[in-house]
């Protein structure tokens, strides 16, 4: 009951937040208040000598400083001028100080493999191209001065493909660059990369990736081209860039007098239908928490088996196949899961062609397994010695010992700890974002920058992560329940068997 | 028949449990091993199944080397029962399903014989209404008589028991000792390592008295009992039951058998208070008037014995020439002692004693009145 109160006070103070009338005009009132930006665009820089007492706060998406802004943990952020068009429609509260911050050139990054030359090449040439013939300029007009976020769309099809595919990491939760729209990726990014793909013969295909992990994706050879690099020194150093194909100024927005003249029910209303219903994005849900199950589920199985096969060869003493194993589960234990699951996508499984989703079952899977060996050894071990000698006293076997005596008993003092590690995986899970996998929290982080809302996306993914934990949990427990030797009754112990009287 | 030659083990910490163990286990022997903590009975009995792999020597079970490679242990450890210090029943199961499961899986037995083989032998051990009981749910006593049972249902050529009693509270060891009793009776091979020397000594037809890796002596328990041969066992032997003091000199060391007294009483928990008036007793009797009195080298023998069962501290003093009467004593503190109502003493003269004392003060230390 508590719990709920304070969800219901949390919802309501996200709408009701009061907008305060703005104090600021120029970029030098700014200083010393905090401004957000986006990870990775290095916006800041453009500014930072004008605010020398200024602390940037970092965000993974655009939409998250709007709220930011609005709830007051920052005073200011630093956006695009075309991606404030954007949001300018759906928060009227905002406005921009009229000195812009700087102005930005976007460019594509080349990934770093064998078609780099290639596609650098024909890649400007398609830019020169296409500012000689109007088509960028064209492109930005529909896209970004004169965006309609509901009816524009672009065609992602029609591909001829005799070269052969190209992989593209876009953000996939900025408008109107790149986003979600009707279940489809779309944009300015999009759309320009498919008239690239179409006229030079590839095949794109889209990989939705947060952008601080677009540029080391690419540079690693994942992805051949990744979308809207903004030009900097650093950047010319590492990646190999193409020539720019848009130019836009950076904004500094702030909080304006603008109030919506909605009443908070309509807001509410509306926010409920934005965030389910247009475009049918209870599907994106749908979707999103059927590839958490599946990474879940999977990696529990697979994991447990791996675990319990590694004990098994761990247990028979040997010597080496020990120390391999402690050095494993010292190396993933000691390892923060996103950067497990990053360095086997972009290292381990740089080159191949597995998809972020099944590097996720290995990464979690290897983590799981991890914790069963773990589990094993403290459950086996709890089981003290005496038990196993007392079963190779009467003559059963090293095997029997332990599948008969041993094992029954560390059971029930290791499935509580599994049932928990089954919780904590799930929860895990939610990082595979970063890895170009649509799972639950990704999805709500993409419907979020579509709808500008943050309530329901938030608070119906944390249901869908009850649901699917109390699922899960329910699982374990019944098999805890049905292995608990001491639940049986006494006529399924002597089954079978004659009773004397 | 289990022939054991040369048996030798050594830990990986450098210790040697066992030198050179030589020694023929014949059908239908009782054999209890005694000796000091630490001198590797566990450790022989142990190696007899190969729990505990010995480093060299050989252990010969019906003609077949049992610490040969490639021996199928499994199969000599069916014929081998083994009863644990520490229980070992496995907490997952039953008490009927802790008999009947090892003689399913191993001897092929089918449910019906297995219950029914369990249930003749829970009965046999007194237990047949603890059937569908956990291991935890029964007492120390009552775990033992079961993981006996278990032992049995398996049709062993010989039991071992490791210390089988030793970690049960005394007021349960008689029931494990009688259901023992009852098996050495019935004709079964068995060995047995215990500190109850009581029990060894009835129940058994061999003794063995190991110490420090070796088996110092063996025999019969009476001859191992009554007339040790070795110096070490008999020393063993003795202080298990009680103290002796042979005083010679007038120059006799009272501390050190000061000290010898609360080591003693501290391992039989006989109160300070009790041996402290022992010591007074001794002081006052032997060292201030026998030993003065006598003429010549004075030759006083002292035992001090404590029986647990009536709870009561003796001090018997042997010793020849003048009569000392206990109330002649001059000191009042010694009188006070005996005044007391929980002391009682008693003189004696002896005749014929094979030492050649002869005159004997015994005196009694209670620790209450009688009611």
């Amino acid at each position: 009951m508590k719990k709920l109160f304070l969800i219901l006070i949390v919802a309501f103070a996200i709408p009701l937040s009061v907008f305060s009338a703005s104090e600021f005009t120029t970029i030098e009132d700014l200083n010393g208040h905090d401004i957000g930006v986006q990870t990775a665009v290095l916006y800041e820089e453009l500014i930072m000598d004008r605010v020398p007492n200024t602390t940037f706060q970092y965000y993974t998406m655009p939409n998250d400083m709007i709220l930011a802004l609005t709830s007051g943990k920052v005073d200011a952020y630093l956006i695009e001028e075309v991606s404030f068009g954007v949001q300018k429609k759906n928060h009227p509260e905002l406005t921009v100080i009229e000195e812009p911050a700087g102005y930005i050139n976007a460019t594509c990054i080349i990934g770093e493999n064998e078609k780099q030359d290639r596609l650098l090449s024909e890649l400007n040439q398609f830019i020169a191209d296409s500012w000689e013939n109007g088509l960028l300029d064209e492109l930005y007009d529909y896209w970004i001065a004169d965006f309609d976020p509901v009816n524009d769309t672009c065609d992602v099809g029609n591909f001829t493909g005799e070269n052969g595919v190209i992989t593209v990491a876009v953000e996939g939760g900025y408008e109107p660059f790149s986003f979600i729209s009707n279940g489809h990726i779309s944009g300015f990014d999009v759309d320009f990369i498919c008239r690239f793909a179409r006229a030079y013969g590839y095949t794109p295909e889209f990989f939705e990736v947060p952008f601080e992990a677009i540029a080391p994706g690419v540079e690693s050879g994942k992805y051949d081209i990744g979308m809207n690099i903004v030009v900097s020194a650093e950047r010319n150093e590492t990646g190999t860039l193409s020539d720019v194909y848009y130019t836009t100024p950076i904004r500094l927005v702030i909080l304006g007098d603008e109030e919506s003249d909605l009443t908070f029910f309509q807001q509410l209303e509306q926010s409920f239908e934005k965030t389910f219903f247009r475009e049918n994005r209870w599907k994106l849900f749908v979707g999103g928490a059927g590839i958490t199950l599946l990474i879940t589920v999977t990696s529990i199985i697979v994991g447990t088996l791996l675990g319990f096969v590694v004990y098994m060869l761990c247990r028979k003493g040997n010597v080496i196949i020990n120390k391999i194993t402690n050095f494993f589960l010292w190396l993933i234990h000691g390892m923060p899961t996103v950067l497990l699951l990053m360095i086997l996508y972009y290292i381990v499984f740089g080159s191949s062609s597995l998809s972020g989703t099944w590097v996720s079952v290995v990464g979690f899977s290897l983590m799981f397994a991890c914790s069963m060996i773990d589990m094993l050894r403290v459950g086996c071990n709890a089981i003290g010695k005496g038990q196993f000698e007392a079963s190779r006293a009467l003559g059963y076997s090293e095997n029997q010992s332990f599948f008969k005596i041993i094992l029954p008993q560390a059971a029930q003092h290791f499935l509580p700890i599994y049932r928990n590690e089954v919780v904590t995986l799930i929860k895990e899970t939610s990082v595979v974002g970063y890895i170009a996998v649509l799972d639950l929290t990704k999805i709500s982080d993409l419907v979020r920058s579509r709808t500008y809302e943050a309530f329901f996306p938030l608070i119906l993914t944390a249901i869908m992560y009850f649901v699917l934990t109390a699922i899960l949990t329910r699982i374990v427990r019944l098999v805890e329940d049905g292995i608990d030797t001491k639940r049986r009754k006494k006529e399924k112990i002597l089954k079978g068997i004659q009773e004397e009287e | 028949m289990i022939e054991i030659r040369h048996l030798r083990k050594v830990f990986d910490d450098d210790t040697i449990p066992l030198k050179d163990i030589d020694i023929t286990i014949n059908d239908g022997d009782v054999i209890a091993v005694i000796g000091p903590s630490g001198t590797g009975k566990s450790t022989l009995l142990r190696c007899i199944n190969m729990l505990t792999e010995p480093t060299s020597g050989s252990i010969i079970v019906d003609g077949q080397d049992i610490t040969a490679r490639g021996c199928n242990l499994n199969e000599i450890r069916k014929k081998m029962g083994m009863v644990f210090q520490s229980f070992n029943l496995f907490g997952h199961l039953t008490i009927i399903e802790n008999i009947m499961n090892p003689q399913i899986t191993l001897l092929g037995r089918s449910r019906q014989e297995a219950y029914d083989k369990a249930m003749y032998l829970l009965k046999q051990v007194g237990l047949a209404s603890k059937v569908f009981a956990y291991p935890e749910e029964l007492s120390g006593g009552q775990q033992q008589r079961i993981a006996i049972a278990r032992t049995l249902a398996m049709d062993p050529d010989i039991i071992l028991f490791d210390e089988p009693t030793s970690a049960l509270d005394p007021s349960m060891i008689g029931e494990v000792q009688s259901v023992i009793k009852m098996l050495a009776k019935s004709g079964r091979t068995m060995m047995i390592v215990t500190h109850e020397m009581d029990f060894a000594r009835k129940i058994s037809n061999r003794v063995l008295f190991m110490y420090d890796g070796y088996i110092l002596e063996e025999g019969t328990p009476k001859e191992i009992f009554e007339h040790p041969k070795n110096e070490i066992t008999k020393r063993f032997i003795q202080r298990l039951s009680s103290l002796t003091y042979r005083i010679k000199s007038a120059d006799f060391d009272m501390e050190a058998m000061n000290d010898e007294l609360s080591a003693y009483g501290e391992k039989l928990l006989i109160e300070a208070v009790r041996l402290t008036k022992l010591s007074l007793a001794f002081e006052e009797i032997v060292m201030n008037n026998i030993v003065p009195n006598t003429e010549g080298e004075p030759d006083v023998l002292v035992k001090v014995e404590y029986s647990e069962k009536m709870d009561i501290l003796t001090m018997m003093v042997y010793y020849k020439g003048e009569v000392f009467d206990v109330h002649s004593s001059d000191s009042t503190l010694f009188l006070d002692l005996l005044a007391e109502p929980t002391t009682e003493c008693k003189a004696e003269e002896l005749e014929g004693d094979a030492l050649g004392y002869e005159h004997m003060i015994a005196i009694k230390f209670k620790w209450a009145e009688e009611a």
